[in-house]
């Protein structure tokens, strides 16, 4: 039996999403019908950076909006789309002149309506370019057939690279070639330990026998392809991470951005326990982790469960990962 | 016998659709249970609905205006992804009539032409994937015949809306053969696909527009 804090379900995410607003007001602002997320204070004279998608993914990705990371954030229906309106409408607000930069994950929704907003925009004569994240090795079936690859926790890196960049007066087609190189320097692997509840619903989205995990799972809390033994983390950790440094080709002696994330409703002090046993697979891999990422950014609703995501990291990426950002959910 | 589709016409034409849409909406979303996709027809009713309302408000100057009311309301209310293609659809119908008088015949062709263009860019689909597409491609082949051939208005809708419908019913042969996933394959097969049947009644509500 799951129960969960609401009003009228159907309202969670607008009264959410008002409060995130009251909540941060030197932030961000909240704007209505249609609905989106900007910064307070915007930007005068750089590229946009925008994205969006579902909502029950908080902090994702409204708490990125702010200095050095997005401009503007389009939040869906929980685990369903923005519209192609929205989109349309939070690009127009933040554009500066020098257009806009589109940061999506690979599902099938977002990336229509992210597509059609972008022909929206040319049509008005706003440049806009798109990139795509799709990280999560769980559905690489290897062959180009179907959706592929989804869009996960590498969404964070992507954002806050192109978002430094941006900032420093990259232009559009900089920025585009920087996200989309990040993007594909990034695998993540997730393993769930029980299902999230739709707000309003009492159930969990599917049951897990207490011996065994969910695999690769994604995170709009369906299940995975497979299910295997549940076992201490430094049984599990191995598992996810040592298919990452292989799909990457990581080699000793390279360096690595390590993202620990949880996916809503696992605690720091396991998602610590995690990142020590990600260290220690690959400290013996002879992989350098230059940079790291531990907490709950990219979640599942209350879905309990945790994804490590490797991105393969240069001079560059590094010292844009360091730049300084003051958003809601990241502010260093 | 009017050799374009006035404004008025075109109001006739998208009512009939609303309504047929609206009416067979249950059949709609029976299609797409069956077939596994989803949540077809009450999406597609929702935002025929909030067209409807938007249309009632607006003043339709040119013969595109509808469709771009249409457009812009698919693309702020419906989510999934067959309504925004929808959306898409009826824009390329909107650019297309949007300083014009009328339709012509030409007009309609070429409006279908880039509409195909449009869907087939932005949902991936070719002819053959059970799709809208399937409907979209003979009612454009016939469009174009119809131009090249010099038929008149209502001869070339005729056209147009037996294509399509004939592309619609065919639909319900490509689930086996397609492949998808064994259980839809199985039982979807003599079930057309929703969305091809949609576009079936978008031409038949033009064909019956001009009263052919």
């Amino acid at each position: 039996m799951r129960r969960q804090f609401t009003n009228a379900p159907g309202d969670v995410v607008s009264e959410a999403l008002e409060g995130f607003a009251a909540a941060w007001p030197r932030h961000v602002r909240l704007h209505d019908d249609p609905a989106y997320v900007t910064r307070a204070d915007p930007a005068r004279d750089k590229v946009a950076v925008v994205s969006g998608g579902g909502s029950g993914h908080e902090p994702l990705h409204v708490g990125f909006v702010g200095t050095g990371m997005l401009d503007a954030a389009v939040p869906g229906a929980v685990f369903a789309s923005p519209t192609a309106v929205q989109i349309r409408a939070a690009s127009r607000a933040v554009d500066t002149g020098r257009g806009v930069l589109h940061v999506v994950k690979n599902y099938t929704g977002d990336v229509l309506n992210f597509r059609i907003a972008g022909e929206l925009l040319a049509d008005e004569g706003v440049d806009s370019e798109f990139v795509l994240v799709e990280d999560d090795l769980a559905t690489d079936t290897g062959d180009g057939e179907g959706p592929g690859r989804r869009g996960t926790a590498a969404v964070v890196a992507v954002e806050k690279v192109c978002g430094a960049a941006a900032e420093r007066g990259a232009d559009l087609a900089e920025l585009a070639a920087l996200g989309r190189r990040v993007a594909a320097q990034s695998r993540t692997l997730s393993v769930a330990l029980a299902a999230g509840a739709h707000p309003g619903q009492s159930q969990p989205s599917f049951e897990l026998p207490g011996d065994e995990v969910e695999f690769g799972v994604g995170i709009h809390g369906e299940r995975a392809r497979e299910r295997r033994a549940f076992g201490p983390t430094s049984e599990l950790v191995p598992q996810m991470v040592s298919p990452l440094v292989e799909a990457l080709g990581l080699g000793r002696g390279e360096r690595v951005i390590a993202i620990v994330n949880g996916l809503g409703a696992t605690h720091d002090l396991e998602l610590y326990g995690v990142f020590r046993e990600v260290e220690r697979v690959l400290g013996r891999a002879g992989i350098d982790i230059a940079r790291t990422l531990v907490g709950s950014y990219v979640t599942s609703l209350d879905m309990a469960g945790c994804s490590v995501t490797l991105v393969r990291a240069d001079d560059e990426v590094l010292e844009l990962w360091d730049a300084p950002a003051a958003t809601p959910a990241l502010t260093w | 016998m009017a050799e374009q589709l006035s404004p008025s016409h075109v109001q006739r034409w998208v009512d009939g659709f609303v309504d047929t849409v609206v009416e067979k909406s249950d059949y709609l979303t029976d299609l797409d249970r069956r077939s596994g996709d989803g949540d077809f027809g009450t999406n597609m009713v929702t935002a025929l609905r909030r067209s409807r309302e938007a249309m009632a408000g607006a003043e339709a100057t040119a013969a595109g205006t509808l469709f771009q009311i249409m457009s812009e309301t698919f693309l702020t209310h419906s989510g999934g992804t067959s309504g925004p293609l929808f959306g898409m659809w009826f824009r390329d119908f909107g650019k297309v009539g949007a300083d014009a008088g009328g339709f012509t015949l030409a007009m309609l062709d070429e409006a279908t032409r880039k509409g195909w263009t449009t869907v087939t860019r932005l949902g991936s689909a070719s002819v053959g994937d059970r799709t809208m597409v399937d409907a979209i491609a003979p009612a454009s082949d016939a469009l174009t015949a119809a131009v090249g051939a010099g038929s008149g208005l209502e001869e070339g809708l005729r056209a147009a809306a037996s294509a399509a419908r004939e592309g619609a019913e065919e639909t319900s042969e490509l689930v086996g053969r397609r492949g998808r996933t064994s259980y839809v394959g199985a039982s979807a097969l003599g079930i057309p696909d929703p969305g091809a049947v949609t576009i079936a009644l978008f031409y038949r509500a033009a064909q019956e527009a001009v009263g052919a």
